[in-house]
């Protein structure tokens, strides 16, 4: 351990020298490397956490840099893939901090996989789908999960740990999506640091050993119209399917699976193909004027309106529609089903 | 009388963060129902609900004094 880098850590003397060790013996997840996340890892890389390991399925945009802190222009002008981009960055910053990066959804298929051996979760995603798909597995397994949403000028945050706290479903019930998106009505950076630095600093004092220093509130603010408030997380709904009842409903099998989704602002994504070929398909492709191959993924610009930006592991991005129905078609015509 | 407060876009339909209610004796449903029709809201049903920075369900009777919080969940990251 490098007590050097660390002195300003370690001398505040909560952390120490043992938790100091403590962290560097620690793995996290990351789901989601946007804003959230790319501030939630810049941190905890700093700060010497032994594994990080970061998901995410989207590539860098020039509209990201406002506040997603680890990337540029050049990313952004490459459209790598976050997870990359976030990796190189990193590993600029700690080199003694093992990354792993993972381009990809975190889905039912392959979120036991993911949190194994980890020690906390923590949330950079952009939907609560995939935020119940943490807290079920989560509490299944046993981990802490560090929750966080941003948008416009708001947050909210929480840190819920299983056995001792409720969970996010005791909270927030199903259904409570189709509130606003940072793709409809914005988000300011500051509100995205404050709340991923409350995410990071529960986790410090969980992997440090400092547990009876949570703070335990779902804290929710709005740093622009000036208001907070916490809700204390004492006592669980007693008929909460996760928490209390052990069904975990993210982590069953659905009767129709929702292989089309919304995805931000002007882009479907459909998920049918669990492998593709980007060499295949670009010969396919050929005669189309416009075709970006990189490692990662393949870019095919149909017309002056619509894009495709086909990924290794199947998932294919449709821009320029928000029409599900129009963007299978588009899909079935140039991809095929 | 209770005292409510709203946040996010709640605190924007209605154009304030806090309002005093005469619903004491009265189920955190039914000042559910009194709020919908009041300000003409589409749901109450997906927000997060507190009483007194007490997570609380809808059958809770509200007592005089008692702070009740409508906070929408935060999903953008
Ligand atoms: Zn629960």
């Amino acid at each position: 351990m490098d007590i050097n880098r660390y002195s300003r850590q370690i001398l505040f003397e909560q952390i120490n020298k043992s938790g100091q060790q403590r962290l560097s013996e620690s793995t996290v997840l990351i789901v989601g490397i946007g804003a959230l996340g790319t501030v939630i890892s810049n941190q905890l890389v700093r700060a010497g956490v032994g594994k990080v390991r970061i998901v995410d399925r989207d590539v860098v945009e020039i509209s990201n840099l406002q506040r997603q802190i680890l990337f540029d222009e050049e990313d952004a002008e490459k459209s790598l893939p976050k997870a990359i981009a976030a990796k190189r960055k990193l590993e600029r910053v700690n080199s003694m901090v093992e990354i792993e990066a993972i381009i990809g959804n975190a889905s039912r298929d392959n979120i036991d996989e993911l949190t194994e051996g980890v020690d906390v979760v923590l949330d950079g995603t952009d939907n609560f789908a995939t935020r119940y798909l943490l807290n079920d597995i989560c509490f299944k397994k046993n981990i802490p999960y560090s929750y966080g949403g941003v948008v416009s000028s708001r947050g909210m945050t929480a840190f819920f740990v299983p056995k001792q706290t409720p969970c996010l479903r005791c909270l927030s019930k199903e259904g409570s999506d189709g509130n606003q998106t940072c793709d409809t009505v914005g988000v300011i950076s500051p509100v995205v640091d404050m709340v991923s630095s409350l995410q990071v600093t529960e986790t410090l004092k969980y992997l440090t050993n400092r547990g009876e220093y949570l703070r335990n509130t779902l804290r929710s603010l709005d740093i622009w119209f000036n208001q907070q408030y916490d809700i204390k997380l004492n006592k669980p709904d007693l008929n909460c399917p996760t928490c209390q009842l052990n069904q975990y409903p993210a982590l069953q099998k659905k009767a129709k699976e929702e292989e089309i989704v919304l995805c931000g602002r002007n882009t479907v994504q459909i998920h049918l193909l669990n492998h593709v070929s980007l060499e295949q398909l670009e010969s396919k492709f050929s005669g189309i004027q416009s075709l970006k191959r990189t490692p990662f993924f393949l870019k095919v610009t149909i017309d002056e309106q619509i894009s495709l930006t086909i990924f290794t592991d199947g998932r294919v991005l449709v821009q320029g529609t928000e029409d599900q129905v129009y963007a299978r078609t588009v899909y079935d015509r140039y991809i095929g089903s | 009388m209770i005292e409510v407060l709203f946040f996010a876009e709640l605190r924007e339909k209605i154009d304030s963060g806090k309002i005093p209610m005469d619903a004491a004796g009265k189920s955190v449903k039914e000042l559910k129902e009194m709020l919908v029709a009041k300000y003409e809201l589409k749901t109450l049903d997906n927000v997060m609900i507190a009483v007194n920075e007490e997570y609380t369900t809808e059958s809770t009777i509200l007592a005089d004094d008692d702070v009740v919080a409508f906070i929408p969940p935060v999903s953008g990251g």
